[in-house]
């Protein structure tokens, strides 16, 4: 049961405010903005209670989003719902911000109202909603297809903000209804990598979660079927066909998704509703089909050919009080620079092409160094972005809709694998 | 003055006759109320708009009427009747819309008509405005809670409501209203278990928590023969070897198949995408399944730790409380809660909470190695716990005692204070529990003062010192020599350490040490600081035997050398159980508000009869049909068919009934197409079992369309029919028109080539296409034959070896007659009957409907239930999905 639910923007301006249940003083907002910026951390409590009233955040898309209860009711749920609530808002508005929020509060009040009555958690199904959101929304910039060339996919949660998603992606959903938008269908194949690599340079540990997530704005979309790999296999067991087979531990699938062709094709088919969803989920540990994408040793060097990783990022936590650093890069477009406060050498990467290799020398003066200060260098945490690759090798073999869509259509596929956490043990 | 201004010229607005005036003028209102504005001074003329046929601007009036009535009580009333209207109104979603807001407009004096229009609502034909009805009645009892008694009795008539949509909102009204009522749930509580899987998730969240509740009042405890054995064994308490003891005791307890149903049905479920909903299975798996069946939900657990940092929170905060308990359960995913760089400080804290709850003799040695390098993490108070973590281990297992040790002493020579405070308090802790056998480690310490910098580092360890220096008594008192040549360079705290240990030492070994003592006392005599020289003075009166000194001297090896009681080192969430899982008052580790307490098992069960419903036997057996378990590797798989809305049947008498029955008494029907995603327009299907007339090889299904949208439905037929090779589809005839609210029925013909893959095709109407799919149970690929007992004895002895499948079973209680056999086999499936000479035998016996293979069922009944079921059929794969249909149909 939820008793209000507001949005504030990181600096704690009221965006949206609704009071399901009433009866909760107005200065609420600001008793929960006064007690989530009062701490300190990299991040609060998901709970915060005020006297009888709780708490429960959020935040995405740099904002916070957060809903209060009184009476005992389960945190996943709120927690879940506010999640479910983030993204039916980034369908209808196209992205979240700010800006996007303060633009489209009609809409946003529409679909609080849809979703909950009176505390209670209606549906969050946005084929369900379609039927009743009346409001159009409104986006701040023009749909142009120019910025492809710099595609930010929209699932991924890049640790680097710089890559701004492109507008492609980030129209809402409803503007295709009436403004005649163009009939546009993305997959995107999203890998993050959580790797570690032990102080010998063996590996210990790397994980794959990946997804296929589909963002549709067709109006009425009828069927897609999309063809993964066919040597695609899960588990240990099954092997099929003879080359490389491309291998998940487990994989899990939205409920639409139908499977009837998947054992004998490896096809999913299923009918998109508008909007972004995840139509498959998978994860792989341990062995990968192909070699790690980074290797650290005193230098860091790249053993994979292929294309070329952006915004390649190394942190290395260095010895506490370290005064200064004296660096040799190789090339001209990276820089390093020593944080003080976070006791780490930034070395940052903009462009590291495929199959080569790049080293840097850091040289710092410690004063009063000692055999223990050696201890503290390490581990460094690599973070990257590989387009166009999957770290499973994972690939979209056509993606087909059905009936051929009237007028012109669009279908992108995009693939991204980034880093989620790779360290290198020294 | 301003701010009037502008309200005039919004007023101005709404009274223009141009919509998009209007439009314009309710978006800046509803604007100011977003960012926490006072808007109400606008409500005469907003509420005017009340009426407006635009429906974007009604939804906009309708958010500032609900926020603003309770203010302005008596302008409110100006719009009831425009809602009292709308109850009215042909269109069901204008119906459902006015009630709601009708319902959230908070005025005392429209209780009665709120009341009214709730009880009609409740009637109402369309599940949609049903459900609303269900969202009404908390809200008109927060409102008055006078009319409770009213309103139980509607929800009563919800709760008995068949269909999905309904389920969720009239038990989150039960749970607000009236959750004392456990009776209400009783005869409704097999149609709940049996709906869940395709009630919306919300729903079924709530759902899930309410059956908990009466799963603990109703049920007995499938534990009770264990008594906490959890508790007693901390160390190797397997999951196998749990079940093995349970296998080993004869135990008189029995499930209730009602608290087996539940177990069952809430299954699959784990595999939803909804967090909320993997929880409350997670909840109602801990607190209601026997211990070996527990373990299901680690994995959905596991799964959730992939979701958004704020659902780990949480989730790990339960995973920890359930690792407590139930370790065995995680351990195979002890990799999963690994620390990765990225995650946030609460997150990676929990992640060690768990990851120590799961050590053990086997794992400890790799647990250890991940905390070596979490050591090295720049966040400090994740190292801190890290810290704190080794030293738990350390405890709990005593084969890496001196390992942990060691480790921290070495953690010692850290250049982090924090590091290094928090390892002296872990090793001080550690050596408190048995100083006698680290004596060299203390000696260790010792020779650490020459090296060790950080004060708080060196006040720990001459705590340390002075606390056992009976252990270590060569090497106190040269400490204390070292300790005095540099006291005056010392920092403060490490000076007050070292009166301390001049003290002690004093005390116990006064030979040696009592020039030395003077020496210090001396030095800090003189000390700046006027703590140290209060010390000074306070510890010389103490222990130095002066004519003055009172009494306490005599005392003051007791007051210094006192047995410190060695700190207990445990989980803080060894307790937290208590809490139902997953409530906020579990996250909290403290009561919240409104926190239902779950209630303890029963002694004896209450009487289960309460639970039976005469009617409902084919509405049970309809949820787990639908719903084939495929393994774990694919989420819930749903297949069409859902909604129970079998014809209620009678249950004939034993002398009246006849020898075969006609099975066509027991149609079950399946969903094509819901109402909501067909745009108004549903269908629903079911086997007729009536021959199909063009085509004797193909199986007859018969379809009901009905049009609950507001406009007609024409030219209804099939297109792009996308079939597995073989099979062919007969259409049915065109319907032409269907008007709003009428129902129509089609006959069409599949043959499905004796397999139960699905048919699908696209339902089309004039504006649009459906995707749709019919998929068959085994049951119904088969018509019936009559057979005579000779020939069915001699084609059975025809169909011997690979192609006979046995399997014995016990019989559902309700099940163990004749009559009911027959019934629920021919439900099953599409067989007859055929003759027997022995009353512990029933035959049936049919013919699939594409190859007009032969398929006999027999099923022999022997003492208490105990029977065997045999089918014999040249189709095996049709032989083996019909065996298990029907043990399915015999065994619940």
């Amino acid at each position: 049961m939820i008793s209000q639910v507001f949005i504030l923007s990181s600096k704690g301006d009221h965006l949206i405010y609704k009071d399901f249940r009433g009866g909760a003083g107005n200065d609420i907002v600001s008793i929960f903005y006064e007690k989530v910026t009062a701490l300190t951390g990299d991040q609060p409590p998901v709970v915060m209670n005020h006297k009888d009233i709780y708490f429960v955040h959020i935040r995405q898309g740099g904002l916070y989003w957060v809903a209060t209860t009184t009476a005992g009711s389960s945190p996943f749920t709120i927690t879940e719902f506010l999640n479910r609530l983030a993204a039916l808002v980034k369908d209808y508005c196209g992205s979240l911000s700010e800006k996007s929020v303060q633009m489209n509060f009609a809409l946003i009040y529409e679909l609080l109202d849809e979703i909950v009555d009176y505390g209670y958690i209606q549906t969050t199904s946005s084929d369900v909603l379609k039927n009743f959101i009346q409001t159009e929304a409104v986006t701040s910039r023009p749909f142009s297809l120019f910025d492809l060339s710099n595609v930010g996919l929209f699932g991924a949660e890049t640790q680097q903000s710089k890559v701004a998603p492109s507008s492609a992606a980030t129209r809402p959903i409803q503007s295709s209804r009436e403004q005649g938008g163009k009939s546009e269908i993305f997959v995107d194949v999203i890998e993050r990598m959580t790797v570690v690599i032990g102080s010998n340079g063996l590996l210990m540990k790397a994980d794959v979660e990946g997804e296929i997530r589909v963002k549709c704005y067709m109006p009425s979309c009828s069927e897609m079927r999309i063809g993964l790999n066919e040597e695609f296999s899960i588990g240990k067991s099954q092997l099929r066909g003879y080359g490389a087979a491309v291998r998940v531990d487990e994989c899990s699938f939205h409920q639409a998704v139908r499977l009837d062709e998947f054992d004998s094709h490896r096809i999913l088919r299923l009918c998109p509703s508008q909007g972004e969803q995840t139509v498959m989920q998978y994860q792989l540990s341990d062995d990968l089909p192909s070699a790690l994408p980074f290797r650290l040793f005193p230098t860091i060097e790249r053993d994979n050919g292929g294309s070329a990783a952006i915004n390649v990022c190394a942190t290395i936590p260095v010895p506490k009080g370290s005064v200064s650093l004296s660096q040799e890069l190789s090339s001209p477009d990276q820089s390093a620079e020593l944080k003080p406060q976070s006791r780490a050498v930034v070395w940052k990467i903009a462009r590291f092409a495929g199959g080569t290799q790049l080293s840097a020398l850091f040289k710092l003066e410690v004063p009063s160094l000692s055999s223990a200060s050696m201890l503290e260098v390490g581990p460094v945490g690599l973070s990257f972005e590989l387009p166009k690759i999957t770290a499973t090798g994972l690939q979209i073999r056509f993606l087909r809709l059905s009936p051929i869509q009237p007028g012109p259509s669009q279908r992108w596929v995009r693939y991204v694998t980034h880093s989620d956490s790779y360290t290198i043990r020294i | 003055m301003f701010s009037s201004h502008r309200h005039d010229d919004l007023k101005e607005m709404l009274d223009s006759n141009k919509d998009s005036l209007k439009l314009e003028a309710m978006k800046r209102i509803v604007a100011m109320i977003a960012r926490g504005k006072n808007a109400s001074d606008l409500f005469p003329a907003v509420v005017k708009n009340v009426a407006c046929k635009n429906i974007e601007v009604k939804k906009l009036v309708y958010v500032y009427l609900v926020r603003y009535a309770e203010e302005q009580q008596d302008l409110a009333l100006l719009s009831i009747s425009t809602f009292q209207r709308g109850l009215k109104d042909p269109n069901q979603l204008i119906r459902a819309s006015a009630l709601r807001v009708l319902s959230s407009i908070r005025v005392t004096i429209i209780v009665p008509i709120m009341m009214l229009a709730i009880k009609e609502a409740a009637s109402d034909m369309s599940p949609y405005v049903r459900k609303t009805a269900a969202h009404a009645i908390p809200k008109l009892y927060s409102l008055d809670p006078e009319q409770k008694d009213q309103l139980i009795e509607v929800i009563e008539k919800l709760l008995a409501d068949k269909t999905t949509l309904v389920a969720g909102s009239v038990v989150m009204a039960f749970e607000e209203v009236c959750p004392e009522r456990i009776d209400l749930i009783h005869k409704n509580y097999r149609k709940l278990c049996n709906l869940l899987i395709d009630v919306e998730e919300w729903g079924q969240v709530v759902i899930i928590n309410m059956l908990t509740r009466y799963a603990r009042t109703q049920f007995l405890n499938p534990n009770i023969n264990e008594g906490g054995s959890g508790d007693k064994t901390f160390y190797g308490s397997d999951e196998d070897e749990d079940e093995d003891e349970e296998e080993k005791e004869k135990k008189p307890y029995v499930m209730d198949p009602d608290h087996r149903l539940l177990l069952r049905n809430t299954k699959p479920l784990l595999q939803s995408r909804n967090a909320a909903v993997v929880m409350a299975v997670a909840q109602l798996y801990f607190h209601l399944a026997p211990k070996a069946e527990v373990g299901v939900i680690a994995k959905a657990l596991v799964r959730l730790l992939r979701s958004h940092s704020e659902v780990q929170y949480v989730v790990l905060q339960n995973v920890a409380t359930m690792s407590i308990k139930r370790r065995g359960m995680f351990e195979p995913y002890l990799k999963s809660f690994y620390i990765r760089s990225t995650d946030p400080t609460q997150i990676k804290v929990l992640k060690l909470e768990v990851l120590t709850n799961l050590a053990n003799e086997t794992n400890i040695s790799t647990i250890l190695r991940e905390f070596q390098t979490y050591i090295k993490s720049m966040d400090k108070d994740f190292v801190a716990a890290t810290i704190q973590a080794i030293g738990r281990c350390a405890t709990n297992i005593s084969e890496v005692r001196d390992t942990c040790l060691n480790g921290l002493v070495q953690l010692l020579s850290n250049r982090d204070e924090l590091v290094v405070a928090e390892s002296v308090v872990v090793i001080k802790k550690l050596l408190q529990m048995q100083p006698e056998k680290h004596s060299d480690i203390i000696k260790h310490m010792a020779k650490l003062t020459d090296n060790i910098q950080v004060p708080m580092a060196r006040a720990s360890i001459l705590w340390l010192i002075g606390e056992y220096c009976e252990h270590v008594p060569k090497i106190a008192p040269d400490v204390l020599r070292k300790m005095a040549k540099s006291f005056t360079n010392e920092e403060d705290i490490v000076k007050l350490q070292i009166i301390n240990l001049a003290a002690k030492l004093y005390l116990t070994n006064s030979k040696q040490t009592k020039l030395l003592t003077q020496y210090v006392l001396n030095l800090a005599k003189y000390d700046q600081n006027y703590d140290i020289r209060d010390r000074a003075r306070f510890i010389r009166q103490l222990i130095v035997p002066t004519e003055k000194s009172g009494a306490l001297s005599k005392y003051a090896k007791k007051l210094f050398l006192a047995l410190k009681p060695a700190p207990v080192l445990e989980s803080p969430f060894k307790d937290r159980d208590h809490f139902q899982l997953g409530s906020l008052s579990h996250l909290l580790n403290a009561k919240a508000g409104g926190y239902q307490e779950l209630p303890d098992w029963p002694e004896a069960a209450p009487d289960p009869s309460v639970r039976n419903v005469e009617v409902k036997e084919s509405v049970r057996a309809v949820g787990t049909v639908t719903h084939r378990d495929t393994g774990a590797l694919w989420g819930p798989q749903r297949m069409e068919g859902s909604e129970s809305c079998s014809f209620p049947r009678a249950v004939p008498q034993r002398g009246v009934f006849l020898q075969t029955i006609a099975p066509s008494s027991a149609l079950k029907s399946y969903e094509l197409l819901h109402r909501i995603t067909g745009e108004g327009l549903s269908v629903e299907y079911c086997f007729s079992r009536q021959p199909f007339s063009p085509d004797a090889n193909m199986v007859a299904v018969q379809m009901q369309f009905t049009n609950s949208a507001s406009s007609d439905t024409k030219n209804l037929h099939i297109e792009d029919v996308k079939l597995q090779s073989g099979m062919r589809v007969k259409e049915f005839p065109e319907i032409e028109l269907l008007p709003a609210g009428e129902t129509a029925t089609a006959v069409m013909g599949i043959d499905f080539c004796d397999s139960t893959q699905a048919a699908n095709f696209q339902l089309c109407t004039h504006t649009r296409k459906f995707f749709v799919s019919i998929q068959p149970p085994v049951g119904e690929l088969m018509r019936p034959v009559f057979l005579t007992e000779n020939e069915f004895k001699k084609e059975q002895g025809q169909l011997m070896g690979m192609n006979e499948i046995t399997e014995k079973l016990t019989l559902d209680v309700k099940c163990r007659n004749e009559h009911a056999i027959v019934q629920r086999v021919t439900t099953a499936a599409n067989l007859s009957r055929v003759p027997c000479g022995s009353d512990k035998e029933c035959r049936f016996a049919g013919r699939t409907v594409t190859s007009g293979s032969l398929v006999l069922v027999t099923v022999a009944t022997k003492e208490e239930g105990a029977a065997q079921l045999t089918v014999n059929c040249e189709k095996m794969v049709i032989g083996t999905m019909l065996v298990k249909d029907i043990l399915q149909a015999l065994t619940q």
